[in-house]
Formats: C-alpha cells, sequence, structure tokens
C-alpha cells in the first residue's frame, strides 16, 4: 500500500495532507524559518507514527511528495536574494528601474521606489544587436563582454542575469555571455533570459529574468537541501514542486527557471477547489482564502484554473511566467482596524501572526478585524470554541476597538465592531469584482468556495454581496492548500513568440514551434519517470486583432499519447482565426469580423497524470435536522440575537442547520446567516445555499 | 460656444435630491463600488482597444457623473483627465431632453468648446435610469484616439491655426439609441478617422460604457436608488471638507509662482502661465490672471476643461492621497481663469497641443507657488515634453501607420522633500505603461538604439531628481517625422532650493554630416537609416545639493546618475576613484573644505 503526501509551508504553520488509498489524514505544526526542511521532517515523522513506522519505512512507501514552497516569496519580502547582475543590449540597462512607466499608485507622490534586486552599477549593457527576425544587426563585442564581467566579478556578484533583445528569436549572444560568464567568473549562477522566458517584450523578460536571477540561488538550494534531507530520510522519488501554473514538475526542470515557484503555495489551494469543485458538480467557481493576512481571490471555469502569464506583479516586481491569476488583498483575521476624518479603514496593515488580534492574548494592542468579529459574536472566548483547540480573550478587545475605531467615529464598540466587518466585506467584494472584471465574468454565475482560517465566516455574506447563492466549505478548509498540493498534476506550459497577420502565418513553423515545445517538456517528463503514453499535450495559439497589445489564447488541439501534430494542417489557421473571433465576441461582446486577427506566438502545455485523493459529492445520506449545542448572543448582520451554535464534531453526513447559526471547527468557524441553510454533503463538506422563500 | 457656455458649465450644481440619511461606512462602500467600476469599465477598453495608445499606454480614464453633472467617481487612468469628463457630459446634459435622452442610449462628445479637452480625447458615455425614468447617473469613459480626421495624421497639427484643421468636432452625437447603434453615425466617424484599428477602439468604447450602467444598475438595486444619491451627496461633502481641513493648516497668505514655455509653435517665445495660489482660512483660491493672453500665439490654447483637470491633478498630490477624488475637489477650490488667455482660449482656437503646454505648467506653477508651505508633498505632475517624435510611413500595401513615440524613457520625475525621483516619470503617468521596443520593432521599420538614463541630467538636490534618458532610434524606410520642443530654454524648475533638471534636446540625422538640433515644431522627411536622438529632461532637485550626504553623493556615483565631476562642482562632494572601477571613495577633508566654500559663496552671492 502506497501513500502521497502533499505539505504546504506557510508563514505560521506548515500542513500536510497525507492521502492513504482514498483516505486523507491531515497534520499542522509549526513553520521552522531558520531552515524549513526541519519542520518538514518532524512532520513527517508524525505522520510516520500515526501509521505505526518510523520515518524511513514511511517514506519508502511514498509514491510522490508533493510541495508548495513560499521560498521566493520570503526572498523578495526579506530583500535577501542573491548579489546579482545584469548583462544587456547596449542601450537599455536602465528597463529594469524605468518599469514601462508603472506605478502602483497614481496619486501617491511619496511612494518610495520599489528595493533595486539590481542596482544601477550592476547594470551593465554589451554592444550586440538582434533584429525581430533573428538576423545579427551588430555582432556581440567579446572584449567588451569580458569587461563588464569583469566589472560585476569585481563588486561580489554571485548571479548573473543575461537578457539581450530578441533572444527569443535567436538566443546565440545570450549563450555565449554565458560561457563568458563561465570563463571569467567560474560558479556564478546563470539565468537566461531565453530560458526563464522566452517571448517578447522586453521588460516583462528582463525583469522575469533578473527576479529569476535574485531568488534562484536561495530557491535552488531550499530545495536541494529538503530534497537531500528526504532521500537520505528514505525517500525515493522525484520531489515534485508545486509550480505557479498550478502544475508541478519537478527539481531538474525547476533548475533554470527556479522563479516558477513564486506564488505556487496560494496555487494548490486554487487545483484542488478546482478538483473539490469538480465532484460536487461545480466547474464555475470562485475560490476565496481568507487566512490570518490576506485575502486570496481566484476564478475557475469550466473546472480549470487559468494560468496566464505577462502582467503579474508580485512583491513590486513584474514576473510574467504563467501564474494562476489570485488577486491578493490585505484583508484577513489579522487586519488592523482604524478611524481617520470620518473615514473607517480596514488593512492592509496587519498584526500578523505575531502579536496578532488582541484576542490571541500574544500582546497585540490594535483591533483587528479578528477582535471585530468576536464582539460580534461570531467567535468567542469560551473554552469550548472550536473543539477547545484554542482559547480567544475579551481582555483589552472593546476598550482598543472604542480608542481606535468608536470614539473617533462617535458610535458604540458594538456598532463600530459591525462597522468593521461591514468594511472588510465590502473590501472583499470590491477585490472579487476586480478579479472578474479581468476575467470577463460576472460572479452571479460561480458557485463560492471558502477556505482557510477566516473564509468561512464570511463567505455566506460574501456571496449574497455578490448575487451567488451556493457556497462550499471542504471540511479541510484550514489546511487546504496541502490538500489541494495532492490534486495538482505534473505539468509543463511554456510559450514561443511568433508575431505574424493571421492570413500569412506559415502553418511549417507553428508546427515547428510546437514540436520544438513538445520534445522539450517530453524530455523532462520522462526524466521525471513518466511515460510518454501519459503525456497528455494542449495545443494553443495566442491571437489579437491588429493593433490590440492583449492577446487572447485559442485552443487548437489536445492530444494524448505519441506526438501527433496531424491537427495542425492547412485550413488550421483558418479554424483558428474563426475561434478567436467567437472568443472576442463572448470576453468582450463585439468582434472584428472584417479585419484579419494576428498570431503572437504558439502555447504548449504538457501534462501527465498521477492519482489524486477522490473528491466526492452528493447528497444520499438521510437528510435531518441538526441540534444545536447551545445559545450565544451574536450579530450576524442583523442586530444581536441569540443564535444556535453547532460544533462540527457533533455533524455527520445528511445533516441540516438553518441559519442564522454558527458552526463551530476546529480552526475555522463557519456563519449560516439569515436566509441561508447549511447541510453536510456525502463527503462531510459543507454546502451553504440561499433559502427558497 | 462662448465664454457664457463655460462659466455656465462650471455653475456649482447641487446635491441630488434625497431625503435619506446615509451612514458613513454605506457611503463609503458605494464609493468604492463606483471606484471598481470605473477600474471594470477602464479595462475593458484596455483589453479590447486596439490602438496602442488606449491598450498598452492606457490613455483612458473611467468616471460616474450624477444626473446634476458632477464627478461622482473615478479610479485608474492620468489624473489630469480623469477630471475632465464632468463638461462634456453637462453639454449632453443640457441638452438631453432635445436630444432624446433614454435607457440604452450611448453618447460622444470631444470639442473643446463644448466642455471638451482636446480633440482627440473621445468621452463616450451613456446614462442610466430608475424605474421612473429618472436619469441618477452617467457612465464616461474618456480615451485617446489615433487620429481625429484633421490635416495630419495623429490629431496634432504644428502648423494649425485654428481647430477645423485638427479634425472633426463633435460637441454632442448619440451613436447607440435605445439600445440599437446608429450606423450612419458611427460610420461617418469612422469614415473620419486615418486608422482602420479606430472602428475597434470605438466598438470597444461603447460595449465598455454599456457594461459600466449594467453594474450601475446593479448597484442602484442592491442599495436603492436613493441611498446611492444620499452617498454621492455624502461623498462629495466628505471631500469638500477634507481639502478644507488640509487647507485650513496651511498659513494664511498669497503663494505666486510663473512659469516660462520656450516658446508656441510659430516660434513666439517665452509663452508664459501666472498662478497665485491664495489661502484664507479653509479656502484656496488659485487665480491664473496674468497668464499670456497675445492673440498671435499659435498652438498653446489649452483647453478650458483641461485646465481645471491640470489645476485639480495637481493639488489632489498635494494632499492625503486617502481623500475620494470628485466634485468635492471642485467644491473646495476657487479658480480664476482669465478669459481669453492661454488657460481658456476663445472658441476655434487649435487645441491638440495646447492639453500638452501650457496644460502642465498650470500644475508645475501651482507646485512651485506651494511648495515652500508644502514641502513633503511637492513634486510636478507633469510631462515637459513638447511632444513625443511621431514618426509616419507606409507599408507595402499603401497603408498608413504612425509610431506615436510613446517609449518607456525617463522624464521629469522629481523629487521632494525626502524622497529622491525615481521611475520612469512623475506618480500621476504610473498608469502610462509605455511602449517597448521589441513589440515596436516588430510592427513598424524601426530600431530602438538606445533608451538609457544619461549621467547628471536629474536635477542636483538634498533629494535628486531621477535623470532623463536618451532615446536613439532610427527609421529603416523613407518617413515623415514630427514634433515640437520646449524645455531647451526653460527647463523643469527645481524646488526650495535644489537644481532645475537638464534641458530637454532633439536631434535629427543624428550621426551624420547633416545632423540638426530641432529648435522648435517640425515636420520633416526624413530618408531610410536616419537617426534621431531625443534628450528627455530629468527630473527636478529639491533642496539644496550641498545638504545631500557625501554618502549618497558616492552611491549616486557608483550608479553613474551622477558623474565625479558633477559631484564636485553641484554636491561639493570630493570622489576618488572611478565608477567604471567600482572603487568611489569620499575624500572627507576635501569634501568639508569644498563645502564650507560653496556654502559662504552662497551666502555672497545671496546678499548681492
Amino acid at each position: 500500500m502506497n501513500y502521497r503526501i502533499g505539505i504546504d509551508i506557510g508563514g505560521t504553520f506548515t500542513d500536510f495532507a497525507l492521502l492513504k488509498n482514498r483516505e486523507l489524514i491531515l497534520h499542522k505544526n509549526l513553520s521552522t524559518p531558520e531552515d524549513r526542511s526541519l519542520g518538514v521532517i518532524q512532520g513527517l515523522e508524525h505522520l510516520a507514527a500515526l501509521e505505526g513506522k518510523n520515518l524511513s519505512e514511511l517514506l519508502r512507501q511514498v509514491d510522490a511528495i508533493i510541495h508548495g514552497t513560499t521560498v521566493a516569496d520570503n526572498t523578495l519580502i526579506e530583500m535577501n536574494g542573491a548579489r546579482t547582475g545584469l548583462l544587456t543590449t547596449e542601450g537599455f540597462r536602465d528597463e529594469l528601474e524605468l518599469r514601462r512607466g508603472y506605478k502602483e499608485d497614481i496619486w501617491d507622490v511619496r511612494l518610495p521606489p520599489p528595493p533595486q534586486i539590481i542596482p544601477r552599477r550592476r547594470r551593465l549593457g554589451i554592444p550586440e544587436r538582434i533584429r525581430f527576425d533573428g538576423s545579427v544587426h551588430t555582432p556581440l563585442d567579446e572584449d567588451a563582454a569580458r569587461d563588464a564581467i569583469r566589472r560585476l566579478a569585481k563588486q561580489g556578484v554571485e548571479s548573473v542575469a543575461i537578457c539581450t533583445l530578441f533572444s527569443f528569436t535567436n538566443p546565440a549572444h545570450e549563450i555565449r555571455l554565458a560561457q563568458l560568464v563561465t570563463e571569467e567568473m567560474p560558479g556564478a549562477y546563470i539565468s537566461l533570459s531565453h530560458e526563464v522566458l522566452p517571448k517578447s517584450p522586453e521588460f516583462e523578460r528582463v525583469s522575469t529574468t533578473a527576479v529569476n536571477g535574485y531568488v534562484g540561488p536561495r530557491v535552488s538550494e531550499y530545495i536541494a537541501k529538503l530534497s537531500d534531507r528526504l532521500k537520505d530520510a528514505g525517500y525515493q522519488r522525484h520531489l515534485l514542486l508545486m509550480q505557479s501554473n498550478g502544475g508541478v514538475m519537478t527539481q531538474s526542470y525547476l533548475a533554470r527557471s527556479p522563479i516558477r515557484v513564486l506564488a505556487s503555495g496560494p496555487a494548490g489551494g486554487v487545483i484542488g477547489s478546482a478538483a473539490i469543485g469538480e465532484a460536487k458538480g461545480a466547474t464555475e467557481l470562485l475560490c476565496v482564502d481568507m487566512g490570518g493576512t490576506s485575502y486570496d481571490v481566484s476564478v475557475i471555469r469550466k473546472g480549470m484554473a487559468p494560468a496566464q502569464s505577462g502582467w503579474n506583479w508580485h512583491h513590486r516586481y513584474l514576473v510574467a511566467v504563467p501564474m494562476v491569476q489570485i488577486e491578493t488583498l490585505g484583508a484577513g483575521g489579522g487586519s488592523i482596524c482604524s478611524a481617520a476624518s470620518g473615514t473607517l479603514q480596514v488593512g492592509p496593515a496587519s498584526a500578523g501572526a505575531q502579536p496578532g488580534p488582541i484576542c490571541y492574548g500574544q500582546g497585540g494592542t490594535l483591533p483587528t478585524v479578528t477582535d471585530a468579529i468576536l464582539v460580534l459574536g461570531l467567535l468567542s472566548d469560551e473554552s469550548d470554541f472550536a473543539g477547545g483547540s484554542f482559547q480567544l480573550t475579551r481582555d483589552g478587545v472593546e476598550a482598543a476597538l472604542k480608542e481606535y475605531v468608536a470614539d473617533p467615529m462617535n458610535c458604540s464598540v458594538e456598532e463600530a465592531a459591525f462597522d468593521c466587518w461591514r468594511v472588510v466585506n465590502a473590501n472583499m467584494t470590491q477585490a472579487v469584482r476586480r478579479l472578474t472584471a479581468q476575467k470577463g465574468s460576472d460572479p452571479e454565475d460561480l458557485t463560492l468556495l471558502a477556505y482557510g482560517g477566516n473564509g468561512p465566516v464570511f463567505a455566506a455574506i460574501q456571496a449574497q454581496e455578490l448575487g451567488i447563492s451556493r457556497v462550499l466549505v471542504p471540511r479541510t478548509s484550514p489546511g487546504f492548500s496541502a490538500t489541494g498540493a495532492l490534486a495538482a498534476q505534473p505539468s509543463i506550459d511554456e510559450e514561443r513568440s511568433y508575431i505574424v497577420p493571421g492570413t500569412e502565418a506559415d502553418v511549417d513553423h507553428l508546427r515547428h514551434l510546437w514540436k520544438e515545445l513538445d520534445q522539450r517538456a517530453e524530455s523532462y517528463l520522462l526524466q521525471a519517470g513518466f511515460e510518454r503514453d501519459d503525456i497528455h499535450c494542449r495545443y494553443q495559439l495566442n491571437v489579437r486583432y491588429p493593433g490590440q497589445n492583449w492577446s487572447l489564447t485559442v485552443d487548437a488541439a489536445d492530444v494524448s499519447g505519441a506526438q501527433d501534430l496531424s491537427f495542425a494542417g492547412e485550413q488550421l489557421v483558418e479554424k483558428m482565426l474563426n475561434r478567436f473571433h467567437q472568443l472576442h465576441f463572448s470576453e468582450y461582446g463585439h468582434a472584428r469580423t472584417s479585419e484579419a486577427p494576428e498570431i503572437t506566438g504558439v502555447r504548449l502545455i504538457a501534462s501527465t497524470q498521477i492519482p489524486q485523493p477522490q473528491f466526492t459529492g452528493g447528497f444520499s445520506a438521510e437528510c435531518h435536522s441538526a441540534t444545536p449545542h447551545k445559545q450565544r448572543r451574536a450579530n450576524l448582520g442583523q442586530g444581536y440575537h441569540s443564535t444556535d451554535i453547532y460544533r462540527g464534531s457533533d455533524l455527520v453526513p445528511g445533516h441540516f442547520v438553518t441559519g442564522p447559526a454558527i458552526i463551530e471547527e476546529a480552526f475555522t468557524t463557519i456563519v449560516v446567516y439569515p436566509g441561508w441553510n447549511a447541510q453536510l454533503d456525502d463527503a462531510g463538506d459543507y454546502e451553504l445555499t440561499r433559502q427558497t422563500n | 460656444m462662448s465664454f457664457e457656455l463655460n462659466r455656465r458649465l462650471v455653475a456649482r450644481r447641487p446635491s441630488l435630491d434625497t431625503d435619506i440619511k446615509i451612514d458613513a461606512v454605506t457611503a463609503s462602500i458605494i464609493n468604492g463600488s463606483f471606484e471598481t467600476i470605473c477600474f471594470e469599465v477602464a479595462t475593458h477598453l484596455g483589453r479590447a482597444a486596439s490602438s496602442a495608445i488606449i491598450n498598452q499606454s492606457n490613455e483612458r480614464n473611467a468616471s460616474i457623473i450624477d444626473a446634476n453633472g458632477r464627478l461622482a467617481g473615478i479610479s485608474v487612468g492620468i489624473p489630469q483627465l480623469l477630471f475632465v469628463s464632468p463638461l462634456a457630459v453637462r453639454w449632453g446634459l443640457e441638452n438631453a431632453e432635445q436630444d432624446d435622452w433614454g435607457p440604452g442610449d450611448v453618447f460622444v462628445g470631444n470639442d473643446p468648446d463644448y466642455g471638451g479637452g482636446h480633440l482627440p480625447d473621445y468621452t463616450v458615455y451613456a446614462p442610466l435610469f430608475d424605474e421612473q425614468g429618472e436619469l441618477v447617473l452617467i457612465q464616461a469613459l474618456q480615451a485617446h484616439q489615433g487620429d481625429t480626421g484633421g490635416k495630419d495624421p495623429g490629431g496634432f497639427s504644428v502648423d494649425s491655426t485654428d481647430i477645423f484643421g485638427e479634425g472633426l468636432g463633435i460637441p454632442v452625437l448619440k451613436l447607440v439609441h435605445r439600445g440599437q447603434p446608429r450606423r450612419d453615425v458611427i460610420d461617418l466617424l469612422i469614415r473620419n478617422n486615418r486608422f482602420p484599428s479606430f472602428a475597434g477602439d470605438i466598438a470597444a468604447m461603447i460595449s465598455a460604457v454599456q457594461a459600466g450602467v449594467r453594474s450601475l444598475h446593479t448597484l442602484m438595486t442592491r442599495y436603492t436608488v436613493d441611498s446611492v444619491k444620499a452617498a454621492i451627496n455624502y461623498n462629495i461633502d466628505q471631500t469638500n471638507s477634507r481639502f478644507r481641513q488640509a487647507v485650513a493648516q496651511w498659513p494664511d497668505g498669497d503663494y505666486p509662482a510663473h512659469v516660462w514655455i520656450d516658446q508656441d509653435t510659430a516660434g513666439n517665445p517665452d509663452v508664459h502661465v501666472q498662478v497665485t495660489c491664495r489661502v484664507v482660512g479653509d479656502q484656496l483660491t488659485v487665480d491664473m490672471t496674468g497668464s499670456d493672453a497675445r492673440p498671435e500665439l499659435v498652438n498653446v490654447w489649452n483647453t478650458f476643461a483641461n485646465t481645471r483637470g491640470y489645476a485639480i491633478a495637481q493639488l489632489a498630490s498635494m494632499v492625503d492621497p486617502d481623500i475620494n477624488k470628485n466634485e468635492g475637489l471642485f467644491y473646495a477650490v476657487e479658480m480664476v481663469i482669465p478669459e481669453g488667455s492661454i488657460l481658456q482660449p476663445a472658441p476655434n482656437k487649435p487645441a491638440a497641443l495646447g492639453a500638452f503646454h501650457p496644460a502642465v505648467e498650470v500644475g508645475e506653477a501651482i507646485c512651485i507657488a506651494l511648495s515652500p508651505i508644502l514641502p513633503q508633498r511637492s513634486a510636478p505632475q507633469v510631462y515637459k515634453l513638447g511632444m513625443p517624435s511621431a514618426v509616419i510611413g507606409f507599408n507595402d500595401a499603401g497603408e498608413m501607420w504612425m509610431d506615436q513615440g510613446v517609449d518607456v524613457r525617463a522624464s521629469d520625475a522629481s523629487a521632494t522633500q525626502g524622497l529622491d525621483g525615481w521611475g520612469s516619470m512623475c506618480a500621476g503617468l504610473g498608469n502610462l505603461i509605455l511602449a517597448t521596443a521589441e513589440d515596436a520593432e516588430s510592427r513598424f521599420p524601426v530600431l530602438n538604439l538606445s533608451r538609457e538614463m544619461t549621467t547628471d541630467t536629474g536635477g542636483a538636490g538634498r533629494w535628486r531628481g531621477q535623470p532623463g534618458t536618451r532615446n536613439i532610434k532610427q527609421v529603416l524606410e523613407p518617413v515623415s517625422a514630427m514634433t515640437w520642443m520646449v524645455s531647451r530654454k526653460h527647463p523643469l524648475r527645481g524646488l526650495c532650493g535644489g537644481d532645475d533638471a537638464a534641458p530637454y534636446s532633439n536631434f535629427f540625422l543624428f550621426g551624420s554630416a547633416d545632423e540638426f538640433e530641432v529648435e522648435n515644431a517640425i515636420n520633416a522627411q526624413l530618408p531610410a537609416g536616419a537617426v534621431t536622438a531625443y534628450q528627455y529632461g530629468g527630473g527636478a532637485g529639491f533642496e539644496n545639493p550641498l545638504l545631500r550626504t557625501a554618502e549618497a553623493v558616492r552611491e549616486d556615483v557608483l550608479d553613474e546618475y551622477v558623474s565625479v565631476e558633477a559631484a564636485r562642482e553641484r554636491y561639493g562632494v570630493v570622489l576618488t576613484g572611478s565608477a567604471e572601477n567600482c572603487d568611489i571613495e569620499i575624500d572627507p577633508e576635501k569634501t568639508e573644505d569644498l563645502r564650507r566654500q560653496r556654502v559662504a559663496e552662497n551666502i555672497r552671492d545671496s546678499s548681492t
């Protein structure tokens, strides 16, 4: 009998999901920021003990360990990446600093610049130039290149990012520069833009390559260390890592572009959501993850979480690799509430895990969202709250709400708490609207899936604001990203630029590009131990109208098994352009059918299947009303009333709860707002629906 | 079309009629919804539009206007232009009855003499009615069009002496009647535009405002019409009072400033903008009396709506950025804009280039005037280039193409107290996403040779201006090239004792025997292979450079923002070594001596 293990390392907790046949066993222990692999080993030892084994016995029986890491994100937050230099085309050394003009706030003249990951003294231009068609306009000046490399060496550079113009059409100069770096600075970490992000335009590519250079050494070192530790402990397979596109891949694939693990932690939750939603017949999902410091929103359409490359900003740097689109808002349980000049502000400032909300009793002094919902009675300071998993305190909570919110707003403490709840709710609703606006979808058509410690507190009221009538809350909600990682599949998602009017597109060249991408993906997947027969290829084309900046991605074909490009016949382009017109109409309400669209590139998503948890749903269990454990005074949006409180541990499939009510699970609380019902499905997950009057 | 009309359009509009009292939190939630809807509308257009100036450069601005013509909400865009739409919509409102406004209608206007900005800035707007058929809100969307059907492509004519040479002026025109597009009208607009991409842009603008109206309708249903009205009243009053609270903290007095523009496109020199900011209690008056009004000036006539927008945008950057941006700002600030001056021209003046200069100088003068009392938020929200160098050619099929030159660059990113200038441009232009070399070269026969910052072009100061870039570009086919240079003679001014930025310059046929500097407006034919070299001015410095720490100057020299020579000359810091060798060190004794000597010289200079 074999196991699979999902691991998600967060700021406070490391979450584990052990899949044993169809059974899912969850575990949480504290993260170990000094050396995060230690916390992983501790947790694995705990799981082994649960199974009555020692660590190496367990690991020998594990088919796959799938891991989402935040080490790239932390490197950018803490700004402790490698000392990095940039070699680029002469005349273009400042692109990284100029950011195509982008600034995050158009009204704030005091917004400081982002910390420079590569200051100007370490960004050096080299005489060389390749044109858009790959022809060499100016040959590489090797003497100048060596001088520049020595200048970097003098500055103690450990990591060199190389990005020259049009390297994605002709990488010769980048490759030669890499050789010169190896000669002049043996051992330097090298990032090549045509490997990290082989597409235009230059700012997106240079920024992604620079960030790769900055975080790469730390990410690679971390992965190697964890991989070695697991190997030493008895694990014999490849460690699979979550990527920002929601797929997983091996260490060897990520070696040249470790940037692909950036923001991969939350991606696991989104992939898990897609799988669980599908099991419950919900393929159009709005996923909301509300933890201690942030509120992450994403959208799943047709059962998939599409990854987009391009204008993805993280930690004030643009990283253009494909990423599951997640909108992050500084609104979590720890978000601080304050009032100034008649305006109530909630977040983005956060009390974080330390000192945390006042009611955690760990020294917090500023009122937070968690404190406000404690005053509202949604949470409780009773000793049996959350199955006794943790105890909250009211000490100082009301005084702080009075001082920082109620007095300035000239209202009572309870009113202040309610206003905090309303504002954080409204902020979250706006975040959802912004994301769905970019996706062109209407929230009303979606099912809301809520997870994270605080997600289910707000889920139903959020749904109501957005016009959504169905909400899912998995029982594994507090550690959902680890479970989600188990649902992720190995995948390689890459693009190649080819800008050409649709009418002039050369099908042979399209085939050539797809073939190249296919062979690249195949080599990594075979190396990871998969069979060609199990590889599934999704061929896509990026298309836009002449003059447009944003392309839409159009599906060309899905092919399983051996490489087969027979779909790419003479009729292909015409068919694709028609599909593009239709897609444009459905996204933007109009199509310009009299114009010939323009192809901007090809894309291939190569994936393969590994066993994943069997999520289930359905309501075959007999339906019966649950019995409340007790009552508590609480305000669920309609003033304070005595409200039924249910214990999650009392509830089994088929149980039915009529709102207003509160269900207390270990590590999370589900609020069933007035007008809503909750029911446990066959899997023991919660489904909340609007009451039909 | 008269000063009388302008006076009518800007007359203070009353609050919306409702008895409902609204709480602060609901009002702020509705305000957030307005911002989100504007974001949705702007994003819709950015994704679907077909001109680079909209879909890359993001020259699109969505706003929500109430039934009385008041600005109720805005979000992303270009601050100056976000404040412009209300006047164009007010002209539409004046004519609502005769133009038979109804649900499902969409309108367009662009005429500077009827409340508009310059001709390329089309404002498309759509009304929303309640169930009783009463007008409640208007979703407006302004975007810069690639062409306006005037004598020159792009809508900028350096030698146009009236507006008719610049293109088609539209006071108001109905594009969609009760949900049905008026094909005849839309075809007329498309016919009067050189670029085929315009059809996609106008279609995208229409579908974007229609989407905005749907979202506003949902919001109105969710909160009731009266609550939405009460929230608008509340938020506008709140902005008015917050801005006044800020002004009340400023010392009473008159704060004058004037700014010069090198010349108009005909070579008339030293065009000037005069501003006096008068603070009395919580009332700020911006009096532009004394600004240039020479009738012979060509192409330096700012539209009335833009003058107001640029003034308010600069002021909004000088107070707490959290103050909501709406009509309350116009309630809080009195503006005196002399009729017939370059800031409120008589009808039919050309308007295209005036939206650059003297428009930005209005904001610059306000910034200079208030900088002594608001040093922490004084950074001019400007672009001091006359206009980008646009190159125009024809492809093999005979179709015209134009590289509008909105390239990545650094220009005018100024320092303020405690913060060096940084990035590409001022904060306000942070949504203007600039064109890339790889994209341009895939579309047009051009080669971008360099766009690096030039050492020592940022104004020196205790806080330093960001250096400007030199954009060197080669055309690979014969083209016509058009540009207008200012800020060669009168560069961006330093603040509170900081140095001016370096001046702009622009060379055509650069590097050849025929190289020449563009001194004013030009529309030149360039042969294949010709090179242009456009040096953008840097940002201005803030406070005396002798106060900058020697260590910060050393860092600047290592990064080649500043040269060893300028470190000595401008900052009084004596350094050894070179940036190339990464061995720059401070000579502390010599630096101290030099700085002492410079301070003495300064005192002597100021006493003579």
